[in-house]
């Protein structure tokens, strides 16, 4: 038994040509064999040479034959399981299904003054509860969402959000793997609950993967658990101004992940991640998150890792520029939402961000669940059968003074046609007007105090509690043996 | 004289590196007088960050011209050594990206557009510990202590090297100033920083005002 997901029924959105695919992919294996990755990791590189690249040990890079590269994109699976703690909950990735996961963000936020502050332990498994509950997200992300909480040292941000979110959810998880060997404890707490969790690591463009992200893969790979190879470029600053350089830059790094995690262990899960690729604004020198040129790179790099058969993840959608909860995220989150989906994204991060990865609200993780509801409703398309094409009914019905209100039909099929969110308004004007002119926002309010009143997460049984707590402990002496803490 | 300095400073203004440093080069053979070469040039990227500052400039050409001005700021400095002249620094910067972080852009940004304003920087470069940066700001008696953080996992970094820096007992004789793209003001005061500023040409206006000048 698997958590169900979402299917897409009808081609997905193609915006290259073929010749178009067959020149980024060219040209991508042109930059990987010429100028390389620089990878600041000895024994990655080691393996690399005895796998036929160059390998330059002085300028720590790595220059990889196209007959590898291909070869190792061969190997890594099309589809596989990712285990949840519950096993009803695991889901089943690659095809035309894909599922969705928040997006994190550092702190909470005041949803009056939009002042983020870090969030207190409590709001902290609160908000991992409410992702446990919402039915649209069926994984949960890295950094549980908050990874600055209050009282709790910045190293062991990681280890304390892994055993919250194995606390507080039996969804399936992803953890980060690039943060001073956090790893070592994250792989300790899964295994202690009998269950796994996908290691992001992120590359640093353009083409470079730091030693902590590397070393973190091979304690991953070795412990059997997927990895999210996840790069991103800020197009015009770290990658090209051109959307079609800027896939180049992200997909030679991502691939050089694929090419090592099959070197590692051939066979290991990989999930390509677009996640972090956004134009740069050339005013504020931020990104520009929620941009519509993002939204073309997920596209064009959704069509291109599909041709691979490798499982793609967008974090895009999970993120807008605006700072607060307002029309402006609203449509940037749905558009990005949308165009992932139509483009064949396996995972898509969208849940809970508020204003890049600098804060993360529950309240937006409810409005988003009702943006998820929509997409997932569009991606199934329209069923045309006989029964829903109801032509017999039809001419039954005639003109008026027919009608279709009281007719067996549409009470067998309007639930299953239309989907109801949760949260929007839809009520007429006057009763707007009776109920308190209430907003989407001031109904989220409601159904997260809903939930939190109702929703219990399967608990942890006793000897997997003391187990997390053991590696809690354990993860704090190391830190302080190292005077990090 | 004046066409060759006009000429360097025309250089600067169109973004070109190589003329830059041809014109600098031109400046040191025609024996013109170093010191008033770099205040041509200090002025030309002022005027820079300011149009940038009036929304006249965007970033490209904003680093389009420091990458100009640094590439033969060298070259002016070498002449000003040989004759023995010396330039009065604004003030002593140690920057960095912190420990954990190897992002380098925006850092490297903040520490042209100080160089070009007059401060000696020493950059200490991408991934620096706590411990780097309190050795460096007392090896070199910094006035400022500039920090950089991209990602929002590696930002409360930023906490643990002011930390690092009151545990050495030298938190007051260095001003700390933060930035980076998950750095806001709320954040730099919630870690007890003494300035941030979200661009690069802000950072230097803030450094300057900083130490009094």
């Amino acid at each position: 038994m698997t958590s169900k997901g979402f299917t897409r029924n009808f081609r997905p959105l193609e915006i290259l040509t073929e010749d178009e695919v067959e020149a980024i992919h060219r040209d991508t294996l042109n930059v990987l064999e010429k100028t390389g990755i620089r990878v600041e990791h000895k024994g990655a590189l080691k393996l690399f040479k005895q796998n036929g690249c160059k390998v330059d040990y002085n300028e720590m890079r790595v220059r990889i034959p196209s007959g590898l590269v291909e070869e190792c994109l061969r190997k890594a699976p099309s589809s596989y399981y990712f285990k949840a703690r519950d096993p009803e909950r695991d889901v089943q990735i690659g095809g035309n299904t894909f599922y969705f996961e928040p997006f994190p963000g550092m702190r909470t936020v005041d949803l009056y003054t939009w002042k983020p502050r870090p969030a207190t332990e409590k709001e902290r498994d609160d908000a991992c509860v409410i992702l446990d509950a919402l039915d649209s997200v069926q994984c949960i992300s890295p950094y549980t969402p908050y990874f600055e909480v209050e009282g709790v040292s910045p190293v062991m941000a990681i280890p304390e959000g892994v055993a919250a979110m194995l606390r507080n959810s039996t969804k399936p998880q992803i953890s980060t793997g690039h943060s001073r060997d956090s790893e070592i404890f994250t792989i300790e707490m899964a295994k202690a609950v009998g269950t796994e969790i996908g290691m992001n690591f992120n590359m640093a463009p353009p083409l470079t993967a730091h030693a902590d992200i590397v070393e973190a893969m091979f304690r991953a790979i070795q412990a059997g658990f997927p990895v999210w190879l996840t790069g991103g470029v800020a197009m015009g600053a770290t990658g090209p101004a051109t959307l079609a350089g800027a896939t180049i830059v992200n997909n030679a790094q991502n691939m050089s992940g694929v090419v090592l995690s099959q070197l590692i262990k051939p066979g290991t899960r990989v999930m390509s991640s677009h996640s972090l690729s956004f134009a740069q604004d050339m005013r504020s020198g931020a990104l520009a998150f929620g941009g519509v040129e993002g939204m073309l790179h997920v596209a064009a790099f959704n069509q291109i890792w599909r041709k691979y058969e490798i499982p793609r993840n967008a974090g895009i959608p999970g993120i807008s520029s605006s700072k607060t909860m307002d029309f402006q995220s609203g449509y940037e989150k749905a558009m990005g939402a949308l165009v992932a989906a139509l483009s064949g994204s396996s995972i898509i991060m969208l849940h809970g961000g508020v204003y890049g990865e600098l804060s993360w609200h529950p309240i937006q993780a409810i409005l988003d669940d009702d943006i998820a509801g929509m997409v997932c409703r569009f991606i199934e398309g329209v069923e045309v059968n006989d029964e829903t094409l109801a032509v017999d009914l039809i001419n039954s019905v005639g003109p008026i003074p027919g009608m279709y209100l009281d007719k067996k039909h549409t009470r067998d099929w309007w639930k299953k046609e239309q989907f109801l969110p949760k949260v929007a308004d839809r009520l007429s004007y006057p009763d707007w007007i009776k109920k308190g002119k209430k907003s989407a926002q001031d109904y989220a309010k409601v159904r997260m105090a809903d939930i939190l009143a109702t929703h219990k997460p399967k608990p942890l049984n006793a000897s997997q509690e003391e187990e997390i707590e053991r590696i809690l402990g354990e993860a704090r002496q190391y830190y302080q043996k190292k005077g990090m803490m | 004289m004046d066409k060759i300095l006009e000429n360097l400073r025309k250089a600067i203004r169109e973004y070109d590196k190589e003329g830059t440093e041809d014109w600098a080069r031109k400046a040191v053979q025609e024996k013109i007088d170093p010191i008033k070469a770099l205040d041509v040039m200090t002025v030309t990227i002022r005027e820079i960050g300011d149009a940038f500052g009036a929304g006249e400039l965007w970033l490209p050409e904003l680093v389009g011209a420091a990458t100009a001005m640094t590439a033969a700021t060298p070259i002016i400095e070498e002449e000003i050594k040989r004759v023995g002249a010396t330039r009065e620094s604004q003030g002593t910067v140690v920057i960095g990206t912190v420990y954990g972080d190897i992002h380098t852009i925006g850092k490297t940004m903040v520490s042209t557009m100080l160089t070009a304003d007059g401060f000696a920087v020493h950059d200490l470069g991408i991934n620096v510990t706590a411990e780097s940066f309190v050795a460096a700001t007392n090896e070199h008696k910094a006035d400022i202590l500039a920090l950089s953080a991209l990602m929002s996992t590696t930002a409360p970094e930023q906490r643990n090297v002011i930390e690092a820096l009151k545990k050495q007992g030298i938190r007051d004789k260095v001003k700390v100033i933060v930035g980076g793209g998950a750095i806001t003001q709320e954040f730099a005061d919630s870690i007890g920083a003494d300035g941030y500023d979200p661009t690069a040409p802000g950072a230097a206006k803030l450094a300057r005002t900083l130490v009094g000048k």
